[in-house]
Formats: structure tokens, C-alpha cells, sequence
């Protein structure tokens, strides 16, 4: 019994044990089962997701290398391929209050310690101004465009609230340079005052953007012409300087400068009284210095044949006016002497002899009766003198000629005279100023304005003034300078004020065959010990054309030679000597 | 067994298919990641471009034209440079070489040769028909004139030179046997040896002192070619009287030793 209820125990013990075994087994098979195919389900998945990335699956916006590259606004450069203004991806400063967390000061300092060492970074930062906008606790621009080093100050600083996101700008390498002929572009991406105005659809336009545009400008040349104003400028304390050195075949403008002048890059100061283009826009009495166009209508339209003819030199009554010169030069003077020593008087009879008719149409194909002829938007209209008729569009009065004779009741801009004395001095052909690069194949036509063998009498007279006259300060050696200085009274309330002066001198060289127009004028220059005491433009304007020659003319390609020049033995026996104007 | 070769050939279709399938697939990854390796390059390369155009902008900047004016008014001090120092033509450049003075220093040479031997070679070439031997003078005498008229010309080739004097031996035995002909017949032949031989001494002489150009300029003249010169049968044509040997050996002797 107790065997049997023994066995019976021990059967049924097994039955359960093998019941357990049996259940522990379908629970590891099942859960090995599960286990697989959690794994081949993966399998699974990887694999049709590998087919769907290897087959089908596009590389995430695809861009191509030329649209990448695209810059956001067209460069510009020079002739010679000098970027003048790029897009540029440079670092700005941002104060961002989050930064930390939304708990608890946004700056690990005080404010006011930031901010004194910001000032230490960016001198000329508002200290008053960045505590305000640090204390706001608003996210902000600190500041706009930040060098690279100056970033590693600030980073070093210690703030991680204040951030340095790069962003597209634009960018002017040369900084001021050509400041006036770039203008710039303000924060929203809009362009102002110069060739980013003009150009503003070409340089955002997707086709053209990405090849740079070039301008007629030589960066070289620029740089020389703005020191050199610069440097004239303040031996003469005068207010202000304006410069152009124009191609006399194309009517490229090689430089143009005005002074003073601004920082394009700081496009949130660019924009006060210094944008002024004084070249192109600000209209002045550029006194002598039209002197030769005079001379030059006269002996085109056959009133001058003889250079030894003399003409008296006394002071001149017209009706309740009298012509002066500004010395005494003597009973007479022939046409030579009257431009080397710069005689008001002798150039009105001329004036009085050729007529304001023709006066009239020589100034008019000069173009000195409109805007003068550039892309820039500022373009100043010149002050005309009325005539008689109706509306003022007849003929000139006889004072009116005379005093247009020798640049006064005429208001012009340096842009304008620039134009003039390329016709002048190259064979007769008045051409447009132009700031884009020209294809020397494809000169424009011009108009003719003068003759060819008046061009060249012309060529003579200004080496002669330069060579023995009031330019004797502009002769280059090497570099056959010719030219004319002018020093014209400001007209004031009450008539013409005698010590503020606008003091021109337009040149051209080389003189035997003329490449480049130079003009160079002063605003109220001061009598100081450079100039020897001297106002007049023999003094400061002149000088700064013989600084400037030697500097621009092996870079534009005129090589000096001591042993050419143009030929003036048939005229130099004609002049005395004397001082002038 | 047809079912059997039907199943076999369908399975097998299967299997190529699923090769090709395989292949395909393999094809398809490699175009894949192909391509992306090009578009990582092109990333690359742009990043790279911007880069570039970024330190090219800063050294624009640094260096712009109101930098480099502040340098050289602290640093360089250059100046535009003058009339004087530029040259038109040749001609200027020329005029600037000066004549031999009474006075004047010797040339520097810068390698030299025996000129009185070199001077004797040229003047024995100046009077042809010397020899009493006809076989020998009157070839010479036609080169000599040809010589000549090379050497004003162009007036510095150092391996004729001194193949010419290298010949020496052979032309001085010419006048040795004029020297015993005249010997042997004197007179009349004898007073026109003794002018010709003072006369050619002079001319020697002459030679000797100016041997300024020829000899300054032949070490150079020799230098820009000296592979090609010394072993050129130039020296052979100079002397063709003498033994084509011994032109070829004093022409190794012409290179130069500066």
C-alpha cells in the first residue's frame, strides 16, 4: 500500500514535472519565436529601407555648385578686376537674452561692465546706448559689422549672450575709396547714392549677379587721386576737394573723388550731408579755367588767325561794369600771353569779338547747358546765364558773354569742365562721361566741337601755361603736363567774396598726344605757409596735379620721356615773361 | 523527366533572375553612393570657394589702397618713379655705354687667352700669298679673306680663335719656308719680305693692343653655347689649311674657364 501510494506519488509528481517542462518549453520556444522574428522583422525593415535609400531615395536639396556660389548681390570691381564691392558674409554683434536660460540674469557681469568693455573693442561704440540696450533684455543687433579679431574679443569676454551669427553683407573692401561712385547699401539691402543705386537691378538680378560688373574706375588711380586731394586739402584747410581724371578718347572715368568723404561699410552713418557728390552734383564758377574754351571757339570760328596780334590790357568798362585782371600786366598782351598769365580782360574782347552766338554754341555742344552726362543719379544742373528773348533763350548780352569768357555768371560742375577739356585736347570730339568700362573697339561717336588744328593749337597754349605760366607747379618732368589753373570768387550775399575762393586747375597729359583729363579743384582754400601765403589755384590746386601726375601716369600706361614734348617753338617767341592769376 | 527539366529550367530563370536582381540592386547602391560622394565634394568645394573668397577679401582689406599709403609713408617711403628711369629704345639704352678713354682701366675679363698668338693667327690670315709653297697659301689665303670679313662681323668666337692660333704651327712653318726661299733667292723677294714682315709685325701689333672686345666678349660668347661650339666643325672651316685633327682639339681648349 504504502509502496503503492509511494509509486502513485512518485507518478504523479513526474507527470507534473514533465508538465512543467512541457510548459517551460513552449514558453522559450515561444518567446525564441518572438525574439526571431522581432529580428527578421528588422531585417526586414533595414533591407527595404536600404533598397528605398540605394533606389529611390533623392540626395536632400540638391543644389548645384554655380547656384551655391551665386552671391546674394553682384560684385563690383574695377577695370583691372579689383573687387570694389562684394557680397559678404561677414560677423555681426547680437545680444541674445535667452541664451542663459529664460531664469536669471542674461549676462554673467553687469551690464555696465559689458558694456565698458565693448567700448574697450569699439572705441567709437555709444556707452549710454549699449548699457540701455543690454539692460532692455530684448534680443538686438550691438552692432553690425565686426572684424573677425574684434569677435575674438568679445568672445573672449566670457558672454555667452553675446553671439556672432555671420550674415551676408555688403562689403567694401578699399573702405572709402570711391565711396561717391559706390554709394552703398543700407540695411535692408537697398541701394543708395552711387553705382549700387544705378546697378541695383543688374547686381540682384539672378542671370547677371554672379559675374562681377566692371566700372571705368582704376582703384590704383583712385587711391592716388583722393591722397593726394587729401594731402592738398589740409595744407589748405580748404572745406572741400573734388577730383576726376577721365579718358580723353572714351570719356572712361578713371577716378573721381570727392571729399570729404564716407564709410560705405557703415551703411548706418553713411547717410548724412557727406554722400554730397561734389563732382557730379554741386555746380561752382569755375573762373579761368574757361578761359581756353574761349580761345579755342574763337580761333575755330576764325576770329583768331594772328597769335602775335596784341590786344589792350587796361581795365575794361562795359556799361556800369569793369573788367579787371588781377595784376597789371602791362599795355597789351597777345592770345598766348592773355592764357599764360590768365587776363580777364583780354580774354572778354575776344569773347566781344567772337559773339554770343558762337560762344553760345560752343558752350552748348560742350554740353554745359545740361546735367552732366554720367550714370550717377546726382547730377547737378548747371546755373545758365539767361539771355535776352523770350524766356530767357535769346542771345546772350554783350556783359554776359564777356563774363562767360572767363568762367563767371557760368556755374558748372568739375564733371562738366572734365568733359570740356578732353574735347579740348583730343583732336576736337566731345564725349559722355561714362562710369562703365568701354571696349576701346567700340568707342562711342562723340560730337565734333572744335577742329582738329584748333585741338592742336589748343595742345600748345596749355603746355605753354604749364611750362612758363600760372601752372608751372603742375609740370610733371617727364610728363608734358598742360593745363589752366582758374581761382574764382564765391558769389556771396553782396556780390563776389574775395577770400572765399573755389581754386581749380584742369589738366591733361601727356600733351603731345592726350590720354587723361585731370581736374583738381578746392572749396575755399586758405592762404596758410604750403601754399606761401597764397589763395590762388598756381598755389594749392596746381601743385597737387604735379603730385598727382607722376604717381597715376606709369599706372595708366603714360611713361615719362624728358625728350618729347609737343611742339611749341612757333608760339614761345610770342611770350614775355610775368606773372599771372 | 520533362517536368522535372521544366521545373529545372524555371528554377533556373528564378536563380538569374534573382542574380540579375542582386546586380541591379548592387549597381543601383553603387550609383547611390556615388553620387552622394559628389555632392559631399561639391559641399566641399563650396565651402571651400567661400573660404577662399573670404581671406581673399581680407587680404583686400587689410591691404587696401589707404593701408598700403600708410604703409609707405611710415615704412617704404617709394616714390613714383622718374623720367630718367625709364628707357624709350635701344638707343637710350646704348647711349648710356662708354667709350674706351685714353685713360681707362683695362676690361675686366673674365677668362683670357694668349693674345699674341691669337693676334698672330688673325694677321697671318690678313696677307695671304705669303707662302712660297702655293699649295698650301692659296686655299688658306681664299678663307682667310672669308674669315675676315666673319670675324668684323661678328667679332667674338672664341673656338675659331683659337683654332686659328692652334694652326699657328702649321702657318708659321709657311713663312719659315718663305724665310729659305728668300734666303735662297735674295733681292728683290727679300726686300719686299722684310717690308711685308715689318708691316705685319705692325699689324700684329695693332691687333695685340686692342684685343679689348674680341677678348672680353669671346669667354662669353663661348659660354652661351658650349656644348655645341667647341665641338661644331666651325674651327675646321676657319682653318682649312691645317689638319682637320688638330682643328678639333685646341677646340676643347676654347671652352671657356671662367
Amino acid at each position: 500500500m504504502n509502496a503503492l501510494t509511494a509509486s502513485a506519488a512518485m507518478a504523479t509528481g513526474r507527470v507534473q514535472l514533465a508538465n512543467v517542462r512541457q510548459t517551460a518549453l513552449v514558453t522559450a520556444r515561444l518567446r525564441a519565436l518572438w525574439v526571431m522574428l522581432l529580428f527578421v522583422f528588422t531585417a526586414l525593415t533595414a533591407c527595404v529601407r536600404i533598397g528605398q535609400l540605394g533606389l529611390f531615395e533623392q540626395t536632400p536639396e540638391r543644389t548645384s555648385l554655380a547656384e551655391a556660389l551665386l552671391p546674394s548681390r553682384g560684385e563690383i570691381t574695377d577695370r583691372n578686376g579689383v573687387a570694389l564691392a562684394r557680397a559678404f558674409a561677414s560677423y555681426s554683434l547680437w545680444f541674445n537674452p535667452k541664451a542663459m536660460g529664460e531664469q536669471g540674469a542674461p549676462l554673467v557681469k553687469t551690464p555696465e561692465e559689458v558694456a565698458r568693455a565693448l567700448l574697450g573693442i569699439f572705441p567709437d561704440a555709444d556707452y549710454v546706448d549699449l548699457v540701455a540696450r543690454l539692460k532692455a533684455g530684448k534680443s538686438c543687433y550691438l552692432r553690425r559689422r565686426v572684424l573677425p579679431e574684434e569677435a575674438n574679443k568679445v568672445f573672449a569676454l566670457g558672454e555667452p549672450a553675446l553671439e556672432f551669427p555671420r550674415e551676408e553683407q555688403r562689403f567694401y573692401p578699399q573702405g572709402s575709396l570711391a565711396a561717391h561712385l559706390l554709394g552703398y547699401v543700407d540695411e535692408a539691402g537697398k541701394g543708395h547714392v552711387g553705382m549700387e543705386q544705378v546697378l541695383e537691378g543688374r547686381l540682384l538680378d539672378p542671370v547677371h549677379r554672379g559675374t562681377p560688373t566692371a566700372l571705368s574706375l582704376d582703384a590704383r588711380a583712385q587711391g592716388a587721386l583722393e591722397d593726394e586731394l587729401g594731402r592738398g586739402m589740409l595744407e589748405t584747410a580748404a572745406k572741400g576737394a573734388a577730383g576726376v581724371i577721365l579718358d580723353t578718347d572714351s570719356g572712361e572715368v578713371i577716378a573721381l573723388a570727392s571729399l570729404p568723404s564716407f564709410n560705405p561699410n557703415r551703411s548706418d552713418l553713411a547717410y548724412n550731408d557727406l554722400v554730397f557728390n561734389r563732382v557730379s552734383n554741386q555746380v561752382y564758377e569755375l573762373g579761368s579755367t574757361f578761359k581756353p574754351i574761349t580761345i579755342a571757339s574763337a580761333i575755330d570760328a576764325g576770329v583768331i588767325t594772328d597769335f602775335a596780334v596784341r590786344y589792350p590790357a587796361y581795365p575794361l568798362q562795359v556799361g556800369k561794369f569793369t573788367i579787371h585782371d588781377s595784376h597789371n600786366f602791362g599795355a597789351s598782351l597777345n592770345v598766348p600771353e592773355a592764357l599764360i598769365h590768365s587776363s580777364n580782360v583780354v580774354t572778354a574782347q575776344i569773347a566781344d569779338k567772337l559773339g554770343p552766338v558762337a560762344l553760345k554754341r560752343t558752350m552748348e555742344q560742350l554740353g554745359m547747358n545740361e546735367r552732366p552726362t554720367i550714370e550717377l543719379p546726382a547730377r547737378g544742373f548747371p546755373l545758365w546765364p539767361h539771355g535776352g528773348g523770350e524766356g530767357g533763350k535769346g542771345d546772350w548780352a554783350r556783359l554776359t558773354t564777356m563774363t562767360v569768357s572767363y568762367g563767371h555768371g557760368i556755374a558748372v560742375t568739375p564733371l562738366h569742365l572734365a568733359a570740356a577739356y578732353a574735347a579740348l585736347v583730343n583732336g576736337g570730339i566731345w564725349c559722355p562721361a561714362t562710369l562703365y568700362k568701354v571696349d576701346p573697339a567700340h568707342l562711342p561717336p562723340g560730337r565734333r566741337v572744335f577742329q582738329a588744328s584748333t585741338s592742336a593749337r589748343l595742345r600748345q597754349l596749355l603746355r605753354m601755361i604749364v611750362a612758363d605760366g600760372t601752372g608751372r607747379k603742375a609740370d610733371a618732368p617727364g610728363f608734358r603736363v598742360g593745363g589752366k589753373t582758374g581761382s574764382a570768387e564765391k558769389p556771396g550775399s553782396g556780390g563776389y567774396r574775395k577770400t572765399s575762393l573755389i581754386a581749380t586747375f584742369a589738366a591733361a597729359f601727356p600733351m603731345d598726344k592726350p590720354r587723361y583729363v585731370v581736374i583738381v579743384m578746392l572749396d575755399e582754400p586758405q592762404a596758410t605757409a604750403s601754399t606761401s601765403g597764397q589763395r590762388t589755384a598756381t598755389w594749392n590746386a596746381a601743385p597737387i596735379v604735379g603730385r598727382l601726375v607722376p604717381r597715376i601716369g606709369p599706372m595708366l600706361g603714360v611713361v615719362p620721356d624728358a625728350h618729347h614734348d609737343v611742339d611749341i617753338s612757333d608760339l614761345s617767341p610770342l611770350v614775355g615773361s610775368g606773372e599771372g592769376e | 523527366m520533362m517536368v522535372s527539366a521544366h521545373r529545372f529550367r524555371s528554377i533556373g530563370w528564378i536563380a538569374l533572375l534573382l542574380v540579375c536582381l542582386a546586380l541591379v540592386m548592387v549597381l543601383a547602391f553603387r550609383v547611390n553612393s556615388l553620387r552622394s560622394q559628389v555632392h559631399r565634394t561639391e559641399q566641399q568645394i563650396i565651402a571651400l570657394r567661400r573660404e577662399k573668397l573670404y581671406l581673399e577679401t581680407e587680404v583686400e582689406t587689410r591691404a587696401n589702397q589707404q593701408q598700403l599709403k600708410l604703409w609707405n609713408d611710415v615704412e617704404f617711403g617709394y616714390v613714383a618713379p622718374s623720367a630718367s628711369q625709364y628707357l624709350s629704345s635701344e638707343r637710350q639704352l646704348a647711349a648710356f655705354a662708354k667709350s674706351d678713354g685714353p685713360d681707362a682701366p683695362a676690361p675686366i675679363r673674365v677668362a683670357s687667352a694668349d693674345d699674341t698668338v691669337a693676334a698672330e693667327a688673325a694677321f697671318s690670315s690678313v696677307f695671304p700669298g705669303l707662302g712660297g709653297d702655293p699649295d698650301l697659301s692659296a686655299p688658306a689665303a681664299g678663307h682667310a679673306e672669308e674669315e675676315d670679313a666673319r670675324r668684323s662681323a661678328k667679332p667674338a668666337d672664341g673656338a675659331e680663335r683659337v683654332a686659328a692660333a692652334a694652326n699657328l704651327g702649321a702657318r708659321l712653318a709657311t713663312v719659315g719656308a718663305l724665310g729659305k726661299a728668300a734666303k735662297d733667292k735674295p733681292g728683290k723677294s727679300g726686300e719686299s719680305k722684310d717690308g711685308k714682315k715689318a708691316g705685319l709685325a705692325k699689324a700684329g701689333k695693332d691687333d695685340a693692343a686692342r684685343p679689348g672686345k674680341g677678348a672680353r666678349l669671346t669667354p662669353e660668347k663661348a659660354d652661351a653655347k658650349p656644348g655645341s661650339k667647341p665641338g661644331k666643325p666651325a674651327p675646321a672651316k676657319s682653318a682649312p689649311a691645317a689638319k682637320p685633327a688638330k682643328s678639333t682639339k685646341p677646340a676643347k681648349g676654347g671652352r671657356p674657364t671662367p
